[in-house]
């Protein structure tokens, strides 16, 4: 399980469109994460999936949806399979296409960009939990309300 | 002979190959010369003699200028020399004798260059004999060129009539020669004796005995007429016109006998009635016989000699407009409206048979008809209408595998559609069928005017319904072509290797770039991109049947479509009421999936796209800074305006003009062509031209009334804004009639105001734009229009919405069209907004009758600009092609003319392509992109990175392999490339420094891996790169044989018919206009001495300093006397008048000037034409002088004012031709005003004036 989910934690919502409201079904959530420390700026569909400050969801980050561990074939596949986003209730596929880092020496901070068929998402924390990323890597974003 | 025969048994040639003739003949000269008066007759069929055509029965008459003789005059007759027809007769000469001889208009300034060199007398050179020798000597060498050599003669005509112009003795006779020159109103030669002096003795006794001596008859000048001309020109020796560089003998040159043309060149034509229309030359000949006639009657009469010289003159301007209908010189009694045209108007001109019937022809096997767009073709196609394809032909060789096809186009005739016209048997055996155009022809397709090379391109032809002629509009660009009527032409090549050469160097795929820069010309355009904006919006989320529905689109449903895995695989809890929740999957797609599919239908294309763009929306968000590298917010955007594309995937951004349209070097057609070829540019292209039409179909596109409605809140605001500026403008008005204003630098105080009130009034608009563009919701059309970059800016919406601005003609505010004011409507001399064409309104609130008056004033220019600067650049275009148009690449890579002379030894100094340029400044390759690139197409995976030492060895390493294995890649090139490496690898070693401080942590390696994956690179990447640069570079050189002369030209020429307002052409710098565009680009081909407003930029030693600045400014600039002075005053004592003048010391201290009273009498005594001497001049002190004129008494009044009136303008300071010198501030730069906050302003001086050529 854990080698299908590259990076899970609790977020709280800080702030939604910090630079203005742009679109009407996409807006930009500022979250924090209770565990691990990290700041995410994520594009999210809020007329399917709203959010509202002050909300505390589960995310994690997995290379593929099948509980078996097998890798994602990059062909889309529907059907009623037993997954991991069963457990989701908004899930999202993208690739990670920047790794950068900020700062230097110790307070480095890494980050990693993915694009979501263009919604975004920007992690940024300690490298340790970056290091496991790849560039070009699939991934797919789930997440939970709690 | 044989061996062709043999070739052509195996192979077949659809046109009869070119074959080299056995002996090659080498013209070793053409020498081209006068008839003489026996050639003429000896040529000539029949004397002409009879200024008459037909006789009463239709038939011409024998020895009248249409003699049968010289040829058949229309069809029912034949040649009475040949006994041809009409059509077979070649014609034949005719000759017309003169009475008296004329001179040849053509030859007149020949005639008097050698009048000018011989003897009246003898006809011998004025040269001594020696001199003589040593010309000829020159004349005969065999090394000097023929332009050399006419110089020769040209600086001996110089020689002999500067020695001519003050009575010259010939050598040889002792005659004595005066000047010879043209005569003023009359065609002939005057031979001016004026300055002989015995001659003039002689004459002025000869006057003074006549009763009108008075009358200013200069008797000294004798009419050197054309019988003594010839007489002269007759005894002239072979060597002598050998020194003058005659290749032939000089008496040709005066017309005894005119050739009368063949009836062949000067067709008659028969009019219904009995009229018949004759030609121009056959009119001039007619009164040529006439004034002949008239002449040789006189001549009979042989009563008077001065009677005769009338008739004379007559046939001379006769014989004369017959060569040259405008020659000058024409007794203004003889001039006529429109003249008959003579030989030279047939050949001169744009119209004439030069360029209008040897340099370019009708042609056959052509279309023109309107334009339409069809975004279904692809970009090479072109819809040909069927009616069209019926009358166009092409004529194809039947073969085994066309012969079905080409017998159904027989059987179908001409005038069914897939048919044909003819069939031919060009050699026999072999047949050809002229069939009508079919889908996949080869077509050449053209706009006027042809201002570069890709306004005619190669297309394949599509044969459709209707009329028009249809292409895509990505192809709009090049041919700048729009659909509202334009229309265009077609030609179709009729060989096979036409065809080919068409498609290889003139199609559409092989033109998608100009050579002026290496920007993609044939890209999106337009709803393209209207819709691939909206299609790319972050919010727009398509189910799987809308986005499968898309991908169809853009292949015609034909293609084969990978579905990506949707963006969003929600699973939506859906609250039943009673604790039970159902989960219905939801899968949705995003816009920019769509592009993906776009750019990379399906997984077995390898297309691996990788580019950046930031487009009109990029916030360009500075997040922070690390060292002195400023990082960008760059796809986080909160805009959506950096275009990150992936490996063909788009990872963010909202694409727009700078992604898909023209003129972007980095645009995603350019990386397109450049990494994967020409084809699979234009394959995306017809994608998203088909996707977008059909989208925006559907979505619909419309502009409304209320998109233009502004809001309430921007009311208030405009309204606001409008008060509190003419509030303002009023102050400065009323500053300004109170003499109180502010002066700017270099303005008096009308300029100053003016300059205000522009200011403010164009903040006025601009404000009020902006809060108009605020206040749009992002649904509005004109917004969507202009964010993506289809059509209109900012400027233009806010005037639709807000206000329309500042209406300007040649740049200022409107004009007084009235006494002191513009408008009767308004007070006079006012200054204020409104009256001087200011139009708050907007064009939805509507404009007032005054307002809409200055409007239309404003764009009157515009239109009369475009009217008259077409002509202008033309003619601009046309010179720049003229000179250059021989110059090419040769194969030794240099440049070289059409006489094979060497203008460049390398072209361009690097000997590249400008065509295939990547970087935006010219550089040959974008070296961030391409890393960007290869470091995105070559993962990783397990190999390792390499230290910034292996990095830096590696590219030593490499550089040198490139710059060894074949010697192609230049130095400059090979040092950019390390430049770029060295860059790199400070970054990444600064980085690893960091981390090996923290070596023994326990996060060291973590951080080293992190530093790798962020700013590191692989031994195989690094490798790929390299090999990508060198080999690209390589494909980058010009190729041998390339015209780059009319490249050159064009790129220039282009570019200046688009400058069309005239405002455009001036830029300003502090109230200073530099002269630019097509004015200054004249001036530089005209090679003007006297260039309009020259400026001089000059730099300061110390530029820090604004004082200093200053003080150098007041040494340079002009400065008078009437400046400086306090008061210039003529004081009158009963004993003496004299001026005193008092210097205004404080304006010498504030400009920093050293002017004392002893500087300006300096100055006073130096200028010239005074009349005031040292000692007129006393000294009273350092700022008061006195002068005291020394005249006689009773002018020294006038003497005194006379005086007074120049004195304030003698110059005291500065250099003469300056008028102006601004102190301009120098740009800040902003790195170095960040690193010491002092350095703050610098300065340099803005010279007017041609200072340089005084030094």
């Amino acid at each position: 399980m854990s080698s299908i989910i590259l990076f899970e934690d609790i977020f709280v919502v800080d702030k939604i469109d910090p630079d203005g409201k742009k679109f009407d079904k996409v807006s930009r959530i500022e979250a924090r994460s209770q565990n691990c420390d990290m700041y995410m700026l994520l594009d999210v569909n809020v007329e399917i999936y709203p959010m509202r400050v002050g909300d505390k969801f589960a995310l994690a980050l997995a290379h593929t949806l099948n509980l078996d561990g097998t890798p994602d074939t990059g062909y889309y596949t529907q059907g009623g399979r037993k997954s991991l986003a069963d457990k989701f209730e908004y899930i999202m596929h993208g690739k990670l296409y920047k790794i950068s880092d900020e700062g230097s020496g110790k307070t480095l901070k890494a980050e990693i960009y993915v694009s979501y068929g263009g919604l975004l998402m920007m992690l940024k924390g300690d490298p340790s939990y970056i290091t496991q990323f790849e560039l070009d890597q699939k991934l797919f974003l789930l997440m939970r309300k709690l | 002979m044989l061996q062709p025969q043999q070739s052509s048994q195996n192979l077949v040639f659809t046109k009869q190959p070119y074959i080299e003739d056995v002996g090659p003949r080498k013209i070793k000269s053409i020498q081209f010369s006068m008839m003489s008066e026996s050639e003429i007759m000896k040529a000539a069929e029949v004397q002409v003699y009879l200024g008459q055509y037909y006789n009463s029965n239709r038939v011409p008459i024998q020895g009248g200028l249409l003699d049968p003789r010289m040829g058949p005059a229309n069809k029912s007759c034949s040649c009475a020399t040949c006994h041809g027809g009409f059509g077979d007769c070649p014609g034949h000469f005719g000759y017309l004798n003169l009475a008296l001889p004329v001179y040849n208009v053509g030859y007149l300034s020949t005639i008097l260059d050698v009048l000018k060199c011989i003897c009246k007398s003898c006809s011998r050179i004025l040269l001594d004999e020696k001199l003589c020798k040593e010309y000829l000597k020159k004349m005969r060498s065999p090394k000097m060129e023929a332009l050399r050599k006419s110089d020769l003669m040209k600086s001996m005509v110089k020689k002999c009539s500067t020695m001519a112009s003050k009575a010259m003795k010939c050598p040889r006779c002792g005659y004595i020669n005066g000047m010879v020159k043209k005569a003023v109103g009359v065609l002939g030669i005057i031979h001016d004796l004026s300055k002989v002096n015995e001659n003039e003795k002689e004459c002025r006794s000869a006057i003074s005995h006549t009763k009108e001596s008075k009358a200013s008859i200069n008797a000294a000048t004798y009419i050197l007429n054309p019988v003594k001309v010839l007489f002269l020109f007759r005894r002239m020796t072979d060597e002598d016109c050998e020194l003058l560089y005659l290749s032939d003998r000089p008496e040709k040159l005066i017309v005894t006998n005119i050739a009368v043309p063949p009836i062949a060149i000067r067709p008659s034509v028969i009019m219904d009635g009995s009229q018949s229309n004759e030609n121009d030359i056959t009119e001039r000949l007619k009164r040529v016989i006439q004034a002949n006639a008239s002449l040789r009657q006189e001549l009979l009469e042989a009563s008077a000699a001065f009677k005769c010289l009338a008739g004379w003159d007559t046939l001379q301007v006769e014989v004369g407009q017959y060569i040259n209908s405008d020659v000058r010189g024409v007794p203004f009694t003889m001039q006529v409206a429109k003249p008959l045209s003579g030989f030279v108007q047939r050949l001169k001109g744009k119209q004439g048979r030069f360029r209008g019937n040897l340099s370019g022809k009708r042609v056959e096997y052509t279309g023109r008809t309107v334009i339409s767009p069809d975004p279904n073709l692809k970009i090479t196609e072109v819809g040909i209408p069927i009616r069209m394809a019926r009358i166009l032909t092409y004529p194809e060789r039947v073969s085994h595998h066309n012969i079905e096809k080409l017998r159904q186009c027989v059987r179908n005739g001409p005038d069914k559609y897939p048919g044909a016209r003819m069939v031919r048997y060009p050699d026999g055996s072999a047949r050809q069928v002229d069939r009508h155009l079919e889908d996949g022809d080869v077509v050449l397709f053209n706009r006027q005017p042809s201002l570069h090379r890709m306004s005619i391109m190669c297309h394949r032809a599509r044969i459709m319904p209707w009329r028009t002629l249809r292409f895509n509009e990505s192809v709009c660009n090049p041919y700048n072509a729009d659909f509202d009527g334009d229309e265009m032409n077609m030609h179709v090549p009729q060989t096979e290797e036409a065809r080919t050469e068409a498609l290889m160097l003139m199609g559409v795929q092989n033109n998608l770039c100009t050579p002026k820069n290496g920007e993609i010309l044939v890209a999106s355009t337009q709803d393209f991109l209207t819709s691939s904006f909206l299609i790319t919006r972050k919010d727009t989320f398509y189910d799987r049947a809308a986005f499968s529905l898309m991908c169809c689109y853009l292949g015609d449903g034909m293609d084969l479509i990978d579905l990506p895995t949707p963006a969003i695989l929600k699973v939506v809890k859906f609250d039943m009421g009673i604790g039970e929740y159902l989960y219905i999957p939801i899968e949705l797609w995003t816009g920019k999936q769509v592009f993906n599919v776009l750019l990379r239908p399906h997984a077995n294309m390898r297309v691996y796209l990788n580019l950046t763009v930031k487009e009109k929306t990029y916030s360009n968000k500075l997040i922070r800074t690390e060292g002195d590298e400023e990082i960008r917010i760059d796809s986080m955007c909160p805009n959506d305006g950096f275009v990150y594309v992936r490996n063909s995937e788009l990872i963010s951004g909202q694409v727009g003009k700078a992604t898909l349209g023209n003129g972007n070097k980095d645009g995603l057609y350019s990386v397109l062509l450049r990494d994967y070829g020409a084809h699979a540019a234009a394959v995306c292209m017809n994608r998203l031209a088909k996707l977008s039409a059909r989208w925006i179909g559907n979505h619909g596109f419309s502009i409304g009334i209320d998109d233009v409605q502004p809001k309430e809140e921007l009311i208030d605001k405009k309204k606001r804004l409008l008060s509190e500026n003419y509030e303002v403008c009023n102050v400065k008005i009323k500053e300004f009639n109170e003499g109180k204003l502010q002066l700017k630098p270099g303005c008096d105080a009308a300029q100053t105001l003016e300059a205000v009130i522009t200011d403010l009034l164009n903040r006025i608009r601009e404000d009020a734009g902006k809060a108009c563009m605020g206040g749009l919701p992002w649904r509005n059309s004109p917004l969507i229009m202009s964010q993506c970059g289809s059509k209109g800016s900012p400027i233009n919406i806010s005037q639709m919405v807000a206000c329309v601005g500042q209406q300007s003609v040649g740049g200022r505010r409107a004009p007084n069209g009235f006494i002191d004011r513009s408008l009767p409507h308004f007070p006079r001399k006012s200054k204020a907004p409104a009256a001087k064409g200011f139009v708050a309104n907007s064009f939805y609130s509507g404009l007032t009758a005054t307002e809409f008056f200055f409007h239309t004033m404003g764009g009157r220019e515009g239109l009369v600009d475009t009217a008259v600067k077409t002509a202008d650049t033309g003619y601009m275009s046309r010179r720049l092609i003229k000179a250059l148009e021989d110059l090419s690449i040769h194969y030794d890579n240099s440049v070289r003319n059409a006489s094979g002379c060497i203008v460049q030894f390398l072209y361009g100094d690097d000997g590249m392509d400008p065509a295939n340029m990547e970087g935006k400044s010219g550089d040959p390759l974008n070296f961030g992109r391409l890393l960007m690139k290869v470091e995105a197409t070559c993962p990783v995976g397990e190999n390792k990175y390499l230290s910034p030492e292996e990095i830096s060895e590696m590219v030593r390493k490499l550089a040198e392999y490139g710059m060894n294995s074949d010697k192609c890649c230049s130095e400059a090139f090979i040092d950019s490339l390390r430049k770029f490496f060295e860059g790199r690898c400070d970054k990444l070693e600064n980085k690893m420094k960091f981390i090996e401080d923290l070596s023994g942590d326990k996060n060291s390696d973590i951080l080293e891996k992190v530093v790798h994956k962020t700013s590191g690179i692989t031994a195989r990447q690094l490798e790929v790169f390299m090999e990508t640069c060198f080999s690209r570079y390589r494909l980058k050189k010009i190729e041998a044989g390339t015209a780059i002369g009319a490249i050159g030209a064009q790129s220039i020429g282009e570019p200046g018919t688009q400058m069309t307002l005239k405002t455009f052409h001036f830029a300003g710098v502090a109230s200073m206009n530099i002269t630019q565009g097509v004015p200054r680009i004249k001036e530089i081909i005209n090679g003007a001495k006297r260039i309009s407003t020259p400026i001089i930029t000059a730099e300061l030693e110390c530029d820090y300093n604004e004082n200093s600045a200053r003080v150098v400014k007041s040494r340079i600039e002009k400065t008078v006397l009437g400046q400086v002075a306090k008061s210039i005053k003529i004081v009158m004592t009963s004993r003496l008048a004299s001026i005193v003048i008092t210097l205004d010391m404080q304006t010498i201290q504030d400009a920093h000037l050293c002017i004392t009273a002893d500087v300006v009498k300096e100055s006073i005594l130096q200028t010239p034409r005074i009349k005031v001497k040292e000692q007129h001049i006393k000294v009273l002190d350092f700022r008061k002088l006195e002068i005291f004129p020394s005249t006689e008494k009773s002018k020294i009044h006038f003497e005194l004012h006379s005086l007074k009136k120049v004195l304030p303008m003698i110059m005291v300071k500065g250099i003469k031709t300056v008028e102006r010198v601004v102190i301009a501030e120098k740009e800040k730069e902003k790195k170095k005003a960040k690193e010491n906050e002092e350095e703050k302003k610098k300065y340099r001086l803005l010279v007017e004036g041609l200072v340089c050529l005084n030094f």
